[in-house]
């Protein structure tokens, strides 16, 4: 708080300003749970609110709304003028960029930062995406599951569609997940770029892919099992493609029973298993074993596995598990 | 009923001698709420009180400076701490309501649809703010608020930001998002101005938000183009962008019940939504003992009390996308098991315990989690969320039939209209269906599954629109 640089002078006592008069909020109500603005916030709005009354588009409004979102990067109205300024001045949008680049860092959690990165990339075309990924991976470097961000990157890379653009993804998100296994926002990007978003060069074989995905979802559930990131992928990933369960059914086997005292000598790669430090029997493993055993009709066994959930291993579902119980009974 | 959830070993959420930057701070989170886990000896207690005077505080003194970034969601700030009230059980003098009504229909725009304040530019989410507190606070006539709302201008509002694939702009130049549709669907319900124009694709919009994990995300991606037009439209399903999402999936799901009555009939055009996935990410989302039942926002993030609300209301929608445990539970089960006549699908106790325990601030108001600070947007989810967990509102088909025997025919569309209002109405408690933790005194009013409303008040607003008396109800309800 110390060294923060003293307010601005007033609009209201600069002469370049002079030729306005600020508007004042309300005019007939007296408020309920009046915000207690500072005074350089009351200042800056009432002479944002002349303004887009009167309608004016210049260089100095461009200022104030800039002014005004440095205060309050939330105030919605200030962005989508500052967004039709720039438009009718033609203002540069490297400089307009330039500022973006400042702010979005400053304030990621808001919506409109986003956006309004989102209307200038539009305006510019494919150049300025190639950046773009560049500048989103510093800032998810910081904020790791910021949905903005994350989301910003995937509308990115689906509305230019470029070859190029996608082509260093994968390498993105091991970074991401080798960061952080745990960030189901790199799990979902992950579904997002190699499932959901049309087939890339080289990824035509879908079954390669489908099989590279499963050896990367296992691989990770090894490392820490009870990662339901992890286990929701792989349960889309199967889904997607249409694949039963059971397909995994001897790699699901190895984490429903508790550790094994000595690991295995032989390292079977379709089959990893789980760490030394594993906390076994996985809650997951159990959940995917019990809807396995649904699929192939034996509600008996899958019975037994929802009633351990439902009494030991994941109590706080209880309620749930019993309703899985029921729902397969009344087949 | 038994104990059984304090009682349970508290196991910390597995970490698998991995940890990461996720697992760190879960860790330091459960250290933080075993700090105020509840004792069997001492039944936590809701702090009406306190909360009261923490709402009374921000009406009268006003919102300190750090609420300025809320200039551009006044309407909500009213609406979170109007509604809150709702729950509580108190209602507004008619000076503090008329206050209220005059300072929203300030915030109406000339155009159409409300802003975040005065001369602000109209957004669907403020919209939805405002008219739920004018459901509160307003009344017809003259200064009362309701006859005040220009529907017509509204509704070109809408249609202003409909694109293409059947979504809407939250504002022009803005955003896409399920936030704004929920909220926009529930303006035009309640004011009766939704129509078949009005919603032309938007179902299909809703289910192409369901990612692969069950939940809902914020927005979905039209084309794989730099040239967005409907000729570039994807086909449906389109990705979901972003991640499942607590707040998106309680909109996303409410989107969908509301748009029910406009779903195409023919299978091979009819948009549907995985509900074995929703129900699943649902579930997953309540944090185990060691979280004390609160409820996360997203897999692999921390239970915040918002979703109290968010997710833990979502499960009052399942019933009306036809997700109903008690039609499965009761005939083959061993008896024992069924005696509880708790139907839920979540931990309705633990929640509460969490709200309790871990959502309310000494000083009053509500917040995400200790040692946060109360703030109006959590002490409304958190109430909210608390009212979910104590009270199931229901489908009634015995109040559906009150409501139609009273439906009397006014304006054009009357089939269409008549289903919104018994499918928005007909909500009940069943006698003796509520699970309320710590004794009578924590009991709050039951709110609306899909409106976040009380259901008195919603009956008052939409029997105002649609030109409808609404019958007294034959049974004792809450």
């Amino acid at each position: 708080m110390t060294d923060k640089p003293p307010p601005p002078t007033p609009y209201s006592e600069r002469p370049e300003w002079s030729d306005v008069t600020p508007l004042a909020q309300y005019e007939k109500a007296n408020p309920l749970a009046p915000i207690l603005y500072t005074e350089e916030y009351k200042d800056a709005t009432g002479y944002l609110r002349a303004v887009v009354q009167s309608g004016e588009k210049s260089e100095r409004v461009l200022q104030l709304t800039e002014h005004v979102i440095r205060l309050n990067p939330a105030h919605y109205s200030a962005w989508q003028y500052r967004y039709e300024t720039v438009v009718a001045l033609d203002w540069p949008l490297d400089v307009e960029m330039t500022l973006m680049d400042e702010l979005a860092d400053k304030f990621l959690k808001t919506y409109q930062v986003w956006h309004h990165r989102r209307l200038l990339i539009m305006c510019i075309g494919l150049s300025a995406a190639g950046r773009e990924l560049g500048y989103i991976k510093q800032i998810l470097a910081q904020d790791e599951k910021n949905y903005h961000t994350w989301s910003h990157r995937q509308w990115l890379l689906a509305f230019f569609n470029d070859e190029g653009l996608w082509a260093g993804e994968l390498d993105f998100i091991d970074t991401m997940v080798n960061r952080d296994l745990r960030n189901n926002s790199a799990w979902h990007h992950r579904f997002f770029v190699v499932f959901q978003s049309g087939v890339r060069e080289g990824e035509e074989d879908r079954e390669r892919i489908v099989r590279r995905e499963l050896v990367y979802v296992k691989q990770h559930i090894s490392l820490a099992p009870n990662n339901a990131s992890a286990w929701n992928y792989l349960r889309g990933l199967l889904d997607f493609n249409k694949l039963p369960l059971a397909t995994i059914t001897p790699f699901v086997k190895l984490y429903t029973a508790p550790l094994p005292a000595a690991a295995k000598d032989i390292v079977d790669v379709d089959n990893p298993p789980p760490g030394q430090g594993a906390e076994l029997p996985c809650v997951a493993a159990v959940e995917f074993l019990a809807d396995i055993r649904e699929e192939e009709r034996n509600v008996d066994e899958a019975e037994t596995l929802w009633r351990s959930l439902a009494d030991e291993l994941d109590t706080i579902r209880k309620k749930y598990w019993e309703y899985r119980i029921a729902q397969a009974r009344s087949v | 009923m038994a104990a059984t959830t304090i009682t349970t070993t508290m196991h910390p959420v597995p970490v698998d001698a991995f940890p990461t930057l996720t697992s760190t701070t879960q860790a330091e989170t459960e250290k933080v709420l075993r700090e105020h886990m509840p004792t069997a000896d001492k039944p936590p207690t809701l702090q009406k009180n306190p909360h009261l005077q923490f709402l009374i505080r921000n009406f009268t003194q006003g919102m300190p400076s750090r609420y300025m970034s809320y200039d551009a969601s006044q309407p909500w700030l009213l609406f979170w701490t109007l509604q809150a009230f709702s729950v509580l059980q108190i209602g507004m003098d008619p000076d503090t309501k008329q206050r209220a009504i005059d300072m929203l229909l300030e915030c109406q725009h000339p155009d159409g649809g409300f802003g975040g304040g005065p001369k602000q530019a109209p957004h669907l989410l403020p919209t939805y703010a405002a008219v739920c507190a004018l459901a509160i606070v307003g009344r017809p006539g003259q200064n009362g608020g309701w006859d005040s709302i220009d529907r017509k201008k509204m509704y070109n509002f809408f249609m202003s930001l409909k694109q293409p694939d059947g979504s809407f702009l939250v504002s022009q130049h803005s955003e896409v998002d399920t936030r704004g549709i929920y909220c926009l669907l529930v303006v035009a319900t309640l004011l009766d101005i939704i129509t078949p124009e009005l919603v032309e694709g938007t179902a299909h919009f809703i289910a192409s938000c369901q990612t692969y994990e069950g939940g809902f995300s914020s927005t979905s991606q039209p084309y794989y183009s730099a040239d967005p037009s409907p000729a570039n439209l994807l086909p449906f399903p389109r990705p979901a962008l972003g991640e499942a999402h607590g707040g998106y999936t309680f909109c996303g799901l409410a989107s969908w019940v509301m748009l029910q009555p406009f779903l195409p009939s023919t299978s091979t055009t009819k948009p549907s939504i995985d509900k074995n996935k929703l129900v699943r990410w649902l579930v997953q989302m309540q944090g185990v003992q060691a979280e004390m039942g609160g409820f996360k926002g997203r897999t692999n993030k921390l239970v915040d009390g918002c979703y109290s609300w968010w997710v833990g209301g979502a499960f009052g929608l399942l019933d009306s996308i036809g997700i109903n445990p008690t039609s499965v539970a009761t005939p083959e089960a061993d008896g024992a098991d069924w005696v509880d006549v708790d139907d839920s699908l979540f931990n309705r106790k633990a929640l509460q315990e969490y709200i309790l325990c871990a959502g309310q601030h000494p000083a009053g108001g509500l917040r995400d989690k200790p040692p946060k600070h109360a703030d109006a947007y959590h002490t409304l989810y958190c109430l909210s969320g608390l009212s979910a967990a104590q009270h199931k509102l229901s489908p009634s088909s015995s109040r559906r039939k009150q409501l139609a025997d009273a439906w009397v025919q006014v304006g054009d569309n009357m089939e269409l209209r008549q289903r919104i209002f018994l499918d928005s109405l007909c909500y009940s408690e069943e006698e003796g269906t509520d699970t309320v933790v710590g004794g009578a005194a924590n009991r709050v009013n039951a709110t609306h599954p899909i409106f976040n409303l009380t259901v008195t008040h919603t009956e008052a607003i939409m029997g105002h629109f649609y030109g409808q008396t609404i019958p007294q109800k034959t049974t004792r309800l809450s």
